[in-house]
């Protein structure tokens, strides 16, 4: 892809607190028009890393662009189409949800008739008039990402967006990122829990002790790893035993059991053939399906491929 | 790189209606207001006393109550929003961390001006309906003065703010602050002591073995600086209780002169610091 297509750029950005090395010579590419997830486990250096591609934090070595213009203290023009939602979410405690995005759109230059529409889209119209101090860290978090919203930006850069989010809300936010990734904005957000990294994205980077694992789409990341899509199948004669002649049919490779499922690993050609040697053999199949190698795996395999190199 | 005036003043009109909303600017008119009263019927002997006694006696209070109220206002305008991740959003906005703080300081400004401004100039109108008797002149000039003080305390506040990483730390610093201005004046005596002073010349009103240095304590603390600015308004010049012939180059000018520096230099400084730090 051309260099002009790429939203958001770092080039050996690196951030160093005192004796920690929060972010070590991290490169990477956001293009233009992705949902790119931004992996890592608790302290990987996620959150220091957004904070340097929005200027907050300054980094000790490297850059960070945004459209292709550097970004330092005073890049105003840059964060005009940028709708970022920090990590710890924080808003003044007095102020109502509609005072508080009525201040950030007088910042942002941006016409308040939006404001009701806003909160809708985030499910808060009904807390509109209450006082933020008295919200729950989940409707602060809506309420951020509300405020992302402001003035329609083209990129957002949402840390952890999901996190401490219930079930409901979850939906509503991804939906949210789904609907704006549609209407053609950029979206980077980071996140520690992979199924939501996985049902969103179309390329993540992975990152842990700040260092750039793999940057990738989940398909090529999983080819890389030589994760293959799995066959599943229920039955009830499994029952947390595998049974002993399973090994024997042709074309299995390998199998895991757990209570009365097994994850049977063979050649895509072969499935079929799988399925009906089980039948044979006697073994009653309930339901089955083929798994997708999952962000997870990749997740759990590189780092432990990692940390033994 | 020219600042953007609209940035500014929607931060500080945001400063000054939260201030509102949390009832602090009616409860400071009503301290500013019922202090002047007291101190004006302590000044009256039971009666209300007039302008330049009344202020006489509320300098010793308001030159400690307006750096308190100032600091509690600003310590932890940076650093605590920092902590808490206010500021990301805010600094993540199209504006400049400049414009932030300009918008801060004046905002809170404001606060400490318009309580000010209402809290005793309501209480001079009483006091002059009263005794039929004003010098608005001296009167406005102590108004000016405390804001001046106020504003004063408010950029040294922001000025750790800044600096500083948590919150907690600028409230220490803030107490380190206020008590600069309280102490320096009895390191300044000790100085004088050492240096071969005489304390019972001194307390008999004996002012004359005094060296000049002993008064550059005026630039060194706000405090007393802003107190001694006040007196000469009204044409007062007294120390302790008694006339003193102060040097020539301690006057209304000079004061105040060092009380503008006092306020622009830490304000230059914060904002150097806020434009380097991590937020």
């Amino acid at each position: 892809m051309q260099d002009s297509a790429t939203v958001i750029e770092t080039r050996n950005l690196t951030k160093r607190f005192k004796d920690v090395l929060a972010v070590d010579a991290l490169s990477m590419k956001v293009r233009k028009g992705e949902i790119y997830g931004f992996l890592g486990p608790n302290g990987a250096g996620k959150s220091t890393t957004i904070k340097m591609i929005m200027g907050l934090f300054y980094p000790t070595s490297g850059q960070a662009f945004i459209n292709g213009k550097l970004v330092d203290g005073g890049g105003v023009e840059l964060r005009k189409d940028i709708g970022f939602l920090p990590e710890r979410i924080s808003f003044y405690d007095n102020l109502t949800p509609v005072q508080t995005l009525s201040f950030f759109c007088e910042l942002r230059g941006a016409d308040k008739s939006v404001i009701p529409s806003l909160l809708k889209d985030v499910g808060l119209e009904d807390a509109a008039n209450r006082k933020v101090g008295t919200f729950s860290k989940g409707m602060t978090q809506l309420l951020g990402v509300a405020q992302a919203m402001i003035g329609n930006p083209s990129i957002y850069v949402l840390d952890e967006p999901m996190g401490g989010l219930d079930a409901r809300w979850v939906k509503i936010v991804r939906d949210k990122l789904r609907t704006l990734n549609e209407q053609g904005a950029t979206i980077v957000f980071s996140s520690h829990i992979l199924s939501e990294v996985q049902a969103l994205c179309h390329r993540v980077a992975i990152i842990d002790k700040g260092r750039l694992v793999v940057e990738d789409t989940i398909e090529n990341i999983g080819m890389r790893l030589h994760l293959r899509p799995r066959l599943w199948v229920r039955s009830p004669d499994v029952n947390n035993k595998m049974p002993a002649w399973i090994r024997e049919v042709e074309g299995v490779e390998d199998v895991t059991v757990k209570d009365d499922t097994m994850l049977i690993t063979c050649d895509a050609a072969l499935r079929l053939k799988v399925l009906t040697s089980m039948q044979e053999k006697g073994l009653a199949i309930q339901d089955f399906r083929t798994v997708e190698p999952s962000l997870e795996e990749a997740f759990v395999k590189l780092l432990s491929d990692k940390e033994e190199s | 790189m020219p600042l953007n005036p609209r940035s500014v003043y929607t931060i500080a009109k945001k400063e000054f209606s939260d201030n509102a909303r949390n009832k602090w600017i009616a409860s400071l008119i009503a301290i500013f207001l019922i202090l002047t009263i007291a101190s004006s019927f302590m000044a009256g002997k039971g009666k209300v006393g007039e302008m330049d006694l009344t202020v006489g006696v509320l300098l010793s209070l308001s030159s400690m109550l307006v750096p308190i109220i100032a600091i509690m206002l600003g310590y932890a305008t940076i650093s605590g929003e920092a902590e808490s991740g206010a500021l990301s959003v805010v600094l993540t906005c199209p504006v400049r961390r400049v414009e932030v703080l300009l918008g801060k300081f004046l905002g809170l400004g404001s606060v400490i001006c318009f309580s000010v401004l209402v809290g005793f100039g309501s209480s001079g109108l009483i006091i002059a309906a009263t005794t039929g008797h004003a010098e608005w002149g001296g009167y406005a000039a102590f108004m000016l003065l405390t804001m001046l003080l106020g504003l004063l305390y408010l950029s040294l506040s922001i000025c750790f703010s800044s600096l500083l990483k948590r919150r907690v730390t600028s409230l220490a610093a803030g107490g380190v602050i206020f008590f600069w201005g309280m102490i320096i004046g009895v390191i300044v005596m000790g100085l004088f002591m050492a240096t071969g002073g005489d304390l019972d010349e001194f307390l008999s009103g004996d002012m004359s073995s005094i060296p000049d240095w002993f008064w550059f304590e005026v630039f060194l603390s706000p405090q007393d600086g802003n107190s001694a600015a006040a007196m000469l308004a009204f044409g007062t010049t007294e120390f302790l209780g008694f006339e003193v012939e102060l040097p020539p180059w301690i006057n209304l000018g000079t004061l105040a002169l060092a009380q503008v520096l006092w306020t622009l230099i830490p304000l230059a400084l914060a904002c150097l610091w806020f434009l380097r730090r991590d937020v």
